[in-house]
């Protein structure tokens, strides 16, 4: 940190000439435009929670397809949450908050898909219990 | 009041760990009084324990991984005379004592020898390579050494206090629930490798933090050596997996301590998603480990070829290519445990394909020699040692990916050969080529290399006689592992390995002679260029030792090989840049908090291990607290004044212009 502070031109000129900032590294100007974004994002992120319990409570949408809007109203609450709280976008200083959030996305693809299908699979060269239990007698 | 913590703790009846940990606490004990009665401790307080500088906690980290990959080194010494002396007997270690032994070997070697070596080179070298003067988080960094130096001294008090696991290096459920392993030895393992882990996790984030953030002038992500590039992939790695396995340990600490099932065979829970979870950290974790070393050998290659790295661009892609990948291949540690073709073949595919990338990297670093004027030093023995070892461990582990073959070695001694070969062929290879190169940078003199020569050969030869015969046994059928053995048609190739050990043994003792040598004969040593290589990166730019801030001015890159640019154009010129424009230097002020938390964090877990509840709250809050100080401190940095940025660069200066004049009168003589 103190080797940011102490040579900022340094700084500027690192990743090819673009600026590049951390989730937090606002600039100072900009505050007001910061509040007014996360009240946007409040208020997105309370209506999707609020219908989330909605959804549950009351008989708005058909039975079986509660689950599948409660998952898409989740991922929207994600999306609220990376645009509006952690500053995710697509500008050029973003590169690298981007390219975390993919390799994030990544990783738990594969480690979520992939425990799934693995642990599915568990018994599949497995003699089934009874027979186990039958060879054993 | 104390727990489950007794006198029975100590292992009175047994003679060897007692034995051991008295010579070990009388050799502590004596080092202590010798810092005492010489008034070393302001020193190591201030220069060392306290210090935040990434060179400093560097060579800590290297320290701790050499006297932990002696500790392991002594398991193994014991693991291969036990199975030398026990064919048709029982030997001289009990079952349960030989289990403790592969137990705290894997854990050790793995956690708290070859990581800290790996993630203290990182440290080290990084920040001097990408041309800063600190990691991202230079307080951060000492507390992640400082954690994982505790995990390793908890290890180490289960020699003597209680025992250690006997589940293997990844305590597989159910053996390793509280109905199985009622003592204590899982719980040392629980603790301390998560307490290891939460350190590791905090100097992957640093590295990671560095290499993307702090760069100096130029420096884009082209012109990075290739060491950082693959420092950067494995702590990419790092801070992908190492959630994993805190979580996954996690779980099972809850089993055992609260008695929940996530692993048990009773009550709904599966003994399997431990093993699932634990190699989805696993392999990614040997990459971890061998991408750096890849990187080591990047840098070594080109510098004693004296021609650029072939296929930079290459490397860089398939550096990436091993870092993804890795993620995909996890279930090959557990083929044979009931998943279907389906599964099995997307894992054997995916383990196969990773060998496309390491065989680009092999390719490079044997075009890089070709045509290359080879200077056959200690360091580039080694590396042509790794090419030579490390393509015969990656045929075998081709081998062992497919499954059906897998079925038949799987468990099997040829698996530890295998792994062995990979990762003492590549990481402790490229580990001790990277002390021997980087050791002039560190403290300012070589290594006297007539000794590094010795332990290279007597730890070439001594991998092979060893590990070959494992091969061998393996095929035969025999499984790791073995307390003792039944079949004494082993037993010659059981008695070819532990020849193989002692010849091991006088590679160590050639190292450490080296090491003892060298610094006697220091001052015949001296490096006083800071180049002493005819290196090719940033970090040779710098005197050796380095000033604690690295950089006088910062490095301005102008194209890949920073450093060689730079030396070319003064060769040419005759002259140096002109001098700079000094300006004061803001650096980080040292800070004990590192050393504070670790402390409190090893008081925690040993009262976790114990059940000495109140304790256990007690130094959770202390080490809170530190964390709190720390945060509300006032200042954090301190100025280094003008003159004395000056002074260091006008001396590096004047060595850089002595080479200058020496390099012209080389050239005027015929």
């Amino acid at each position: 940190m103190s080797n940011l502070e102490s040579d900022p031109a340094r700084f500027t000129a690192t990743l090819d000439d673009r600026e590049d900032h951390a989730p937090g590294d606002e600039p100072q100007e900009a505050a007001g435009h910061w509040v007014l974004n996360a009240n946007i994002g409040l208020g997105f992120s309370v209506v999707l929670t609020v219908a989330a319990f909605a959804l549950v409570i009351w008989p708005i949408v058909y039975g079986p397809a509660v689950a599948v809007a409660l998952v898409v109203l989740a991922i929207a609450q994600m999306g609220v949450h990376l645009v509006f709280f952690l500053h995710i976008t697509t500008g050029p200083d973003n590169t690298n908050n981007v390219l975390a959030l993919a390799f994030g996305i990544l990783v738990v693809f594969l480690m979520v898909v992939g425990s799934i299908w693995i642990m599915d699979h568990l018994s599949h060269n497995m003699m089934p219990m009874d027979q186990t239990m039958q060879m054993q007698r | 009041m104390l727990g489950k913590l007794g006198l029975s703790a100590i292992p009175w009846s047994q003679p060897i760990p007692l034995i051991t940990s008295l010579a070990v606490m009388l050799i502590l004990l004596g080092v202590l009084v010798l810092i005492t009665v010489k008034g070393w401790w302001p020193y190591l307080w201030r220069e060392w324990i306290t210090s935040v500088d990434h060179k400093r906690i560097g060579v800590m980290y290297c320290l701790l991984g050499v006297v932990m990959l002696i500790r392991g080194f002594a398991d193994a010494i014991m693991m291969r005379s036990q199975q030398a002396l026990a064919i048709g007997g029982p030997g001289y270690l009990p079952p349960e004592h030989y289990d403790q032994v592969f137990s705290a070997h894997g854990t050790i070697m793995i956690l708290f020898g070859a990581m800290p070596l790996v993630l203290g080179l990182m440290n080290f070298v990084v920040p001097l390579q990408l041309g800063v003067r600190d990691v991202a988080f230079p307080t951060f960094n000492s507390v992640g050494f400082w954690l994982t130096a505790s995990a390793a001294l908890l290890v180490n008090v289960s020699l003597f206090v209680g025992e250690f696991a006997r589940t293997g290096w990844l305590p597989y459920p159910p053996l390793s629930e509280t109905a199985y392993s009622p003592g204590v030895g899982v719980d040392y393992y629980l603790w301390a490798v998560q307490i290891s882990g939460i350190g590791t996790l905090i100097t992957g984030i640093n590295i990671v933090t560095t290499v993307l953030k702090m760069r100096c002038h130029g420096m884009s992500y082209l012109r990075m050596p290739v060491f950082c590039w693959t420092a950067l992939a494995s702590c990419l790695l790092i801070v992908a997996t190492f959630p994993i396995l805190t979580a996954t340990l996690a779980m099972l600490t809850l089993d055992r301590y609260v008695g929940w099932h996530y692993f048990t065979n009773t009550a709904g829970g599966n003994p399997m998603m431990f093993v699932n979870l634990v190699w989805a950290w696993g392999h990614p974790e040997v990459y971890i480990l061998v991408l750096p070393a890849f990187g080591v050998f990047s840098e070594i290659f080109p510098t004693f070829s004296g021609k650029p790295l072939f296929g930079y661009r290459s490397m860089v892609v398939a550096t990436l290519f091993i870092c993804i990948v890795s993620m995909t291949v996890w279930l090959h540690h557990f083929f044979t445990m009931g998943a279907g073709a389906a599964v099995n073949t997307f894992f054997g595919i995916s383990s196969s394909i990773i060998a496309v990338g390491t065989g680009v990297k092999i390719y490079n670093w044997i075009f890089t020699m070709y045509g290359g004027r080879v200077r056959f030093e200690v360091p580039m023995l080694w590396s042509m040692g790794f090419i030579f070892t490390f393509i015969i461990g990656g045929l075998t582990g081709v081998l062992l990916a497919v499954p059906p073959a897998d079925f038949l070695t799987h468990n099997s001694m040829f698996l530890v050969a295998h792994f062995h070969n990979v990762i003492i062929g590549a990481v402790v290879f490229a580990i001790f080529a990277a002390l021997e190169y980087w050791f002039p940078k560190a403290f300012g003199f070589r290594l006297d290399g007539r000794w590094g020569t010795a332990a290279f050969w007597f730890a070439f030869v001594g991998f092979w006689v060893t590990f070959a015969p494992l091969y061998i046994l393996g095929l035969a059928g025999m499984t790791r592992r073995l307390q003792h053995i039944n079949f004494p048609e082993w037993a010659p190739w059981l008695y070819v390995s532990a020849a193989g050990v002692v010849i091991l043994i006088l590679g160590v003792i050639s190292q450490v002679l080296e090491l003892v040598l060298s610094i006697r004969r220091r001052d015949q040593l001296r490096d006083t260029t800071g180049d002493p290589w005819d290196g090719r990166s940033l970090e040779w730019s710098t005197p050796s030792p380095p000033p604690f801030f690295n950089f006088a001015v910062m490095p301005n890159v102008e194209g890949e090989e920073a450093y060689w640019g730079i030396k070319l154009r003064a060769i040419e010129t005759q002259q140096l840049s002109p001098e700079p424009n000094y300006q004061p230097i803001e650096m980080p002020l040292d800070s004990p908090v590192g050393f504070y938390t670790a402390f409190f964090s090893f008081v925690f877990g040993f009262a976790m291990i114990w059940y000495i509840w109140w304790l256990a709250i007690v130094a959770l809050v202390a080490a809170f607290a530190g964390f709190v100080v720390f945060a509300w401190r006032d200042e954090h940095e301190f100025e280094v004044s003008v003159d004395e940025v000056a002074r260091a660069d006008r001396a590096r200066r004047e060595a850089r212009e002595a080479i200058l004049a020496r390099l012209a009168r080389q050239e005027a003589a015929p």
